[in-house]
C-alpha cells in the first residue's frame, strides 16, 4: 500500500470511529433523558403499532404525503438504499477484489443510482420555495456530502485505484455524521418508536386496536 | 433584540426546556430532516399554501432555540444548523405561530415518514411562552375561572344547582315523566357524567342516561380543561384533579366524559400519566357509551326521524389522537337515514381549525376562519344538510364556519341526534322539539 | 332603560363563549364602566361568577328570567 492508500485507510478508520462514538453518546443521551411508560389504559397495542411504524407504517401507499409527493418520497428512499449500499461497499472495501464481479457492479448500480437521486434531493432543496425557507446549511452541505459519499462508492467498488478518494470522503462524511443532520439516523429510531406506541396503545392503527 | 436582558431570558429558557425536553420531545426534535413533504397534511397550509404554514416551519422555530441552548454546533457555528438566540421578539413571535397557527391535530405526524410529534413540539412552544407570561389572556383566564369554580364551590353551587334545577324541568317535560332527575353529588352512582358548561351537553345526555335507566351522576365542574391548551401541565393536572376528587368521593365506576375532544383525550389519556397511575375508574367518552348501549339494544332508536342527509367530522382529538373511529359510525348507522362519509375521513380527516382553544381566541378568529377552508370543502362535497360533530370546539367552530362560508348546513352533536330518533317506552318520543343547539 | 355602557346580546351562543365576549368588551371600557348581558345557555350561571372572581371584576347582578340570564358586570381593575 502506499502512503496515500495508507492515510486515507487510516482516515476512514479514525472516521468510522468518531461515527460510531458519535451514535453511542447520542443512544445514551436519550437513554439518559426521562421516559415514563403510559400508565392509561390502552385501547390498542403498543406494540403492534411499534411493528406497524417500522414497517407497513413506511410503505410509500400508507401516507396521503408519500402518495402525494410518491416521486419525492421514492428519491429520498433510493438515496437511502444508496447510502446503505455505501456502507457496504465501506465495510468490505478490503475485500472488494474477492467480491464477485455481479455483486460489485449491483452495488456500484445500486449506489450510483442513490447518488443521483441524493444530488435530485439536493436540487429540490435549492428549487423548492417551501424546502428553502424550512432548510438550513447543514441540510444542504449533508445532502452534498452523503450524496458524494455514495457516488464515490459507486466508483471504488468498480475501480481499485478510487478507493483512497472514497475512504477520504468518507472519512469527512462519518466524522461529521454525529454533528449534523445525518444524526436523525439514530434518532430517527427512536421518533418511529414514540410514533408507533403512542397511535398503537390508544387504537388509532387499524392492526393495533382491540376490538 | 429583545426589550429585556437577554441572558436572564435565555437561563430561563434554558431551564424551562431542560424540564421539559423527555425522549419523547428529543426525537420530535432531532429527527426531522426537513423533507417538507407534511405540507398538505396541515389544514391551515391546504387554506393559505406558504411556508409558514408548513408544520415543519413551526416547529423548526423551537429547534432554532433548541440548538442555540442544547447542541454543540449551535453554540460553536448558530448559522449553520439555523440555532436562534432567544429574545423577547423571537418569543413575542411565537405566539402566533403555536397559538395561532397550529391546533395540535397530529395530522402532519401520521403523515410524516419519520413519525416526528409536531404537537409535542408546539405544546412545548406553548408551555415556555405561558411560562414567560406570553399566553393568550383568554386561555388564561378561561383556566383560572375553572380552578376557581372549585375554589369558589360554596359561592358557585347554587347558581349551578339553580342551573341544573331549570334543566331537570326540561328533562321531565321532554321524557314525559315528573320522577326523571338530574342527579347531582349521588353517593354511589356508577357513573360520574362530566359535561361541559353549556346546557346542550348536559340535557341530552340526561334523556339518554334516563331512557337506559343508568346510575349516574352530573359533574359540579365541566370537562373543559383550557390548562392543557396553555402547555401549563401543573395546571391542567390541578384542574383535572377537581374531577377526579369528585370521581373518588363519589366512589363510581366510571367517569364518562361529554362530547368534547380535548377534555375526553386530557382524562382519558394525557391525566393518568400526570398522576403517575391508572384512576380507579374508568374513563369513557359519552360517544363510546352511547355505541355501546345501541350494540347492546338499550336504545330503542327510529331513524327516520333524522331524514335529512348528515355527514359527520371526525374530531381529531377523538379519532387520529384517541381511536374513537368506529363508534360514531355504529351511533350514525342506527339513528339516521343518510349518512354520508366525507373524505378523507376517521383519523386522516381534516381538522376543523377550532381545536387547541382557538375558539376562545377572538383575536385570531381571521386565521380560525382561513383554517376552516378545507373543512368547509369537505362538508359541500357531501351534499350533506346536517353536520354531526362530537367535540363542542369543533361544533362552534363549525357553527361559526357555517355562518362566514354561507354553508347552510345545521351543526348538531350525536348525542342530539340519538335524542331525536329515541323511542322510549311504549312507543313515547322525548319532547316535542328536537333538541337542537344553536350555531354561534 | 339600562345605565349599562355596553349592553351584550349573547342569546343563542353556548358556553364558553359568552365569557369569551364579556372579557372581550370589558377591555374597551373604564374602570367602573357596566357591562348588561343576556344569555341564554345556563352555563352562564356559574361560568360568569367564576370568571368575575378570577379576573377581580365585580358581579353586579345574575339573574334568571324564564329562559333568559340577565347579568351585569362592572370593570374593577
Amino acid at each position: 500500500m502506499s502512503t496515500v492508500e495508507t492515510s486515507a485507510a487510516i482516515a476512514a478508520i479514525v472516521g468510522a470511529v468518531v461515527a460510531v462514538v458519535g451514535c453511542a453518546w447520542h443512544v445514551r443521551w436519550m437513554f439518559s433523558l426521562p421516559f415514563k411508560g403510559d400508565v392509561a389504559t390502552a385501547k390498542g397495542s403498543a406494540s403492534k403499532g411499534v411493528m406497524y411504524a417500522y414497517t407497513l407504517g413506511m410503505a410509500p401507499w400508507e401516507k396521503e404525503s408519500t402518495r402525494r409527493h410518491m416521486v419525492g418520497y421514492l428519491r429520498g428512499v433510493l438515496f437511502h438504499v444508496g447510502i446503505f449500499a455505501a456502507l457496504v461497499v465501506f465495510v468490505a472495501s478490503p475485500w472488494a477484489t474477492v467480491i464477485w464481479p455481479s455483486v460489485r457492479l449491483l452495488l456500484a448500480a445500486v449506489a450510483c443510482l442513490g447518488g443521483i437521486a441524493g444530488l435530485l434531493g439536493l436540487a429540490a432543496r435549492f428549487g423548492e420555495h417551501n424546502l428553502r425557507a424550512i432548510s438550513t446549511k447543514d441540510d444542504y452541505f449533508a445532502v452534498a456530502l452523503v450524496s458524494l459519499f455514495v457516488l464515490t462508492s459507486a466508483l471504488a467498488v468498480l475501480s481499485p485505484s478510487a478507493v483512497p478518494v472514497f475512504y477520504v470522503v468518507s472519512a469527512v462524511t462519518l466524522v461529521y455524521l454525529p454533528f449534523g443532520k445525518v444524526r436523525h439516523c439514530v434518532y430517527f429510531f427512536f421518533s418511529r418508536f414514540a410514533f408507533g406506541v403512542f397511535f398503537g396503545h390508544r387504537g388509532v392503527i387499524e392492526g393495533a386496536r382491540s376490538q | 433584540m429583545g426589550k429585556s436582558d437577554n441572558t436572564e431570558l435565555t437561563k430561563k429558557a434554558r431551564e424551562l426546556l431542560r424540564k421539559q425536553v423527555d425522549r419523547k420531545l428529543a426525537a420530535a426534535l432531532e429527527t426531522c430532516v426537513r423533507c417538507g413533504i407534511c405540507a398538505e397534511s396541515c389544514h391551515y397550509y391546504v387554506a393559505d399554501p406558504r411556508p409558514e404554514h408548513v408544520p415543519a416551519y413551526r416547529a423548526e422555530k423551537l429547534r432554532q432555540i433548541y440548538r442555540g441552548l442544547f447542541d454543540p454546533i449551535g453554540r460553536i457555528a448558530p448559522g449553520w444548523v439555523g440555532a436562534v438566540p432567544v429574545s423577547d421578539q423571537m418569543l413575542d413571535s411565537l405566539v402566533e405561530t403555536s397559538f395561532a397557527s397550529c391546533t395540535m391535530c397530529r395530522r402532519c405526524t401520521v403523515n410524516c415518514p419519520m413519525g416526528v410529534d409536531n404537537a409535542l413540539v408546539v405544546r412545548a412552544i406553548r408551555s415556555l411562552l405561558t411560562a414567560t407570561g406570553r399566553a393568550p389572556e383568554m386561555l388564561e383566564q378561561l383556566a383560572e375561572a375553572a380552578i376557581m369554580r372549585e375554589e369558589g364551590l360554596e359561592y358557585i353551587k347554587d347558581l349551578f344547582l339553580e342551573q341544573i334545577a331549570e334543566l331537570e324541568n326540561e328533562l321531565r317535560e321532554k321524557v314525559g315523566d315528573l320522577k326523571a332527575r338530574i342527579p347531582v353529588e349521588e353517593q354511589g352512582a356508577e357513573i360520574l357524567y362530566v359535561a361541559l358548561s353549556g346546557a346542550h351537553t348536559i340535557l341530552p345526555a340526561s334523556v339518554l342516561f334516563y331512557a337506559t335507566g343508568t346510575s349516574w351522576s352530573l359533574s359540579l365542574f365541566e370537562a373543559a380543561n383550557y390548562g392543557v391548551f396553555l402547555g401549563d401541565t401543573p395546571r391542567a393536572k390541578r384542574i383535572t384533579q377537581r374531577i377526579v376528587d369528585e370521581a373518588t368521593r363519589l366512589g363510581v365506576k366510571e367517569v364518562v366524559v361529554s362530547e368534547c375532544g380535548h377534555a375526553y383525550t386530557t382524562l382519558r389519556w394525557e391525566a393518568p400519566n400526570w398522576f403517575g397511575k391508572p384512576f380507579p375508574f374508568r374513563v369513557r367518552s359519552l360517544v363510546e357509551v352511547m355505541a355501546e348501549w345501541i350494540e347492546k339494544g338499550k336504545l330503542k332508536l327510529d331513524p327516520t326521524r333524522n331524514r335529512l342527509a348528515v355527514t359527520y367530522h371526525d374530531s381529531c382529538n377523538l379519532a387520529r389522537n384517541s381511536g374513537l373511529i368506529e363508534e360514531p359510525r355504529t351511533i350514525l348507522n342506527a339513528c339516521v337515514t343518510d349518512f354520508r362519509e366525507m373524505t378523507p375521513n376517521k383519523q386522516h380527516n381534516y381538522c376543523c381549525g377550532g381545536g387547541a382553544g382557538l375558539v376562545a381566541l377572538p383575536e385570531f378568529s381571521e386565521q380560525r376562519l382561513n383554517a376552516g377552508k378545507p373543512k368547509v370543502k369537505q362538508i359541500k362535497a357531501t351534499g350533506a344538510s346536517i353536520v354531526a360533530a362530537s367535540c363542542d370546539n369543533c361544533r362552534h367552530q363549525l357553527g361559526e364556519l357555517n355562518e362566514h362560508y354561507e354553508m347552510g348546513v345545521e351543526v348538531i352533536g350525536l348525542a342530539e341526534l340519538v335524542v331525536n330518533a329515541l323511542v322510549l317506552d311504549k312507543g313515547r318520543v322525548p319532547g316535542k322539539e328536537p333538541v337542537v343547539a344553536a350555531t354561534v | 332603560m339600562s345605565n349599562a355602557d355596553v349592553v351584550l346580546d349573547l342569546k343563542g351562543l353556548l358556553c364558553p363563549i359568552p365569557v369569551v365576549k364579556v372579557s372581550q368588551a370589558i377591555k374597551s371600557l373604564p374602570v367602573g364602566g357596566v357591562i348588561e348581558a343576556t344569555a341564554t345557555d345556563p352555563g352562564v350561571l356559574a361560568d360568569i361568577p367564576a370568571w368575575t372572581r378570577t379576573t377581580g371584576h365585580e358581579l353586579i347582578s345574575i339573574e334568571r328570567q324564564e329562559k333568559l340570564i340577565n347579568f351585569k358586570v362592572r370593570k374593577v381593575k
